[in-house]
């Protein structure tokens, strides 16, 4: 061993001496080490407000569909909501927004009809982009520009899925009068509507 | 203390000023007592200003201009605020003043109409600014009296307000609440309501 | 040339007894009456009115529109219960509901709390109505 210590015999006695590596270091650092920061955050669960309780009619303000009035499904993971058209009254399909770009009104629509099981098919990670196919530009792409893009084919399994949720609430939302044609109608703002003053 | 009700409607447009921005007070104080006068004489005032601290400044500042008395050899023995009676009550207000001008001293009699002695005090301070760009300091009241009869109103200004079964009209107001102010506006503005 | 017939307008008048209206502040929409004037810009002004109470204060002309309705005979400064009397005997707030000008009040403020979606009925149906009467006048103009 290396590290082991010596002893020495003096005129009296003997001592144990410290292997060099063992004992202390004669001076301090020249410059202090820098000790990388302890990171005290977690991760919290994210709330959404109160008022996007499932079934609540909200506006969606970004994305493809912004200006869309759509119905809340579900809660999914970190403050995403599970929205539908419904795809038969005004072309958005089952889709995740994000809590934070959405108004939501205090109109409800019924939505205890739709299924559980296509809910919970919903909310697994993977089921909105497990078909999408790993994009890779090579020359086989660069040289079919001049074609017609492809038709994208909408898996059987979602379209199966989008017509049992809406067939649920349609039935519902036939039951009140012009309910179908609000669903159906964008929001937008025009010259005198001031959105801080609105009741949605 | 004041109730909101007996605020002057244009200092109850403005936020910091809860109260009226005089209040008045009665001032008493003395000579300090002294072997050759154990029982020196007490002078009472009643002064306006903004709060005691003021209020004492400026009883000393008066008597020391009327007697051989200053803040150094005196002492104030009381000091209280003066509420109005009838805070309710719309009345008529002679106030003597003396004034400062910037080439001579006058003095004035002005007439108000309010609801309270601070209120017509301050009206008086606002209005001698107003006319003659006048500061506080130069402005000294003498006498704020309420005139009961309404013959002995004597300003012209007060005497119209006086007549009987006045009324009068509201003509030409803009209406700053609809559409605001714009540059440029479709239809020239209604003013008759 | 035919008798020109004129007439003076028809103004309302800053008077004891007036009723007014107050807009924007603190007695937003609340009614009260004159009770004195102090000055060409200001009033004392008491409201005893069912529908929100102002107390006696007194109130800047630009913060207040005159109402067509006067409490008759008012003496000034009078008292805060012969005015609550004389207010109630005058029927002021029965009164003032009935004008237009307090009907579309309460249809603008009803507007302002309707939410998103009966926004959108309202539209529908102002435009249905809208099309009745223009189907209509097209009719009648055809006939013509």
């Amino acid at each position: 061993m290396a590290d082991t210590p010596t002893t020495k015999k003096f005129a009296k006695g003997e001592r144990s001496i410290p292997h060099h590596s063992q004992k202390a270091s004669k001076y301090y650092p020249a410059e202090d080490n820098a000790a990388p920061k302890k990171v005290r955050k977690s991760i919290r669960e994210a709330r959404v407000r109160a008022s996007l309780t499932p079934g609540t009619v909200v506006i969606l303000l970004a994305g493809r569909f912004r200006g869309k009035r759509v119905v809340l499904l579900k809660h999914l993971d970190q403050g995403v909501l599970l929205v539908t058209g419904p795809f038969k009254v005004n072309g958005v399909p089952l889709r995740r927004v994000n809590a934070r770009y959405v108004i939501a009104t205090s109109t409800k629509v019924d939505v205890k009809d739709v299924g559980e099981d296509v809910l919970k098919k919903a909310s697994e990670s993977g089921y909105f982009t497990k078909d999408k196919e790993a994009k890779k530009p090579g020359e086989d792409a660069f040289f079919k520009q001049g074609d017609k893009p492809q038709k994208k084919e909408t898996s059987k399994d979602r379209v199966e899925d989008q017509k049992a949720v809406d067939k649920a609430i349609l039935a519902n939302i036939k039951k009140e009068a012009h309910l179908i044609d609000y669903l159906s109608s964008t929001f937008s703002l025009r010259k005198t509507d001031r959105p801080h003053a609105m009741v949605f | 203390m004041q109730t909101s009700t007996t605020l002057n409607g244009r200092i109850s447009d403005c936020n910091f000023w809860i109260w009226s921005r005089l209040q008045e007070y009665q001032v008493i104080g003395r000579h300090l007592p002294s072997e050759a006068n154990p029982t020196p004489k007490l002078y009472r005032m009643r002064i306006f200003a903004p709060n005691d601290v003021v209020a004492k400044s400026r009883f000393w500042y008066f008597l020391g201009k009327l007697r051989k008395i200053k803040k150094a050899n005196g002492e104030i023995v009381s000091m209280s605020q003066i509420h109005e009676k009838r805070p309710q009550k719309v009345k008529n207000f002679g106030i003597w003043i003396r004034y400062d001008s910037r080439s001579g001293t006058h003095n004035m009699y002005k007439e108000y109409r309010e609801m309270s002695r601070t209120d017509a005090v301050d009206a008086l301070y606002q209005d001698m600014a107003a006319r003659h760009r006048s500061r506080f300091r130069q402005v000294q009241i003498l006498k704020v009296v309420e005139v009961v009869k309404a013959a002995d109103i004597r300003r012209p200004y007060m005497k119209q307000l006086l007549t009987k079964g006045l009324k009068f009209p509201l003509p030409h107001r803009i209406n700053k609440k609809a559409g605001g102010k714009k540059i440029f506006a479709a239809h020239r503005p209604s003013t008759f309501f | 040339m035919g008798d020109v017939e004129i007439s003076t307008s028809q103004w309302r008048y800053v008077e004891v007894g007036r009723v007014v209206l107050f807009s924007g502040g603190e007695y937003d929409g609340k009614l009260a009456a004159i009770v004195e004037i102090i000055d060409h810009k200001r009033v004392l002004v008491d409201g005893p009115s069912k529908t929100g109470i102002v107390p006696r204060h007194s109130a800047p002309l630009a913060h207040v529109s005159l109402t067509p309705i006067v409490l008759p005979k008012l003496p000034r400064a009078i008292g805060v219960g012969a005015l609550k009397k004389a207010w109630e005997k005058a029927e002021v707030d029965s009164q003032f509901e009935k004008t237009t000008w307090a009907k579309k009040r309460a249809q603008f403020q009803k507007r302002r709390q309707l939410n998103d979606f009966e926004r959108f009925k309202v539209m529908k149906l102002r435009k249905q109505a809208r099309f009745e009467v223009r189907k209509t006048l097209a009719k009648v103009r055809s006939a013509a």
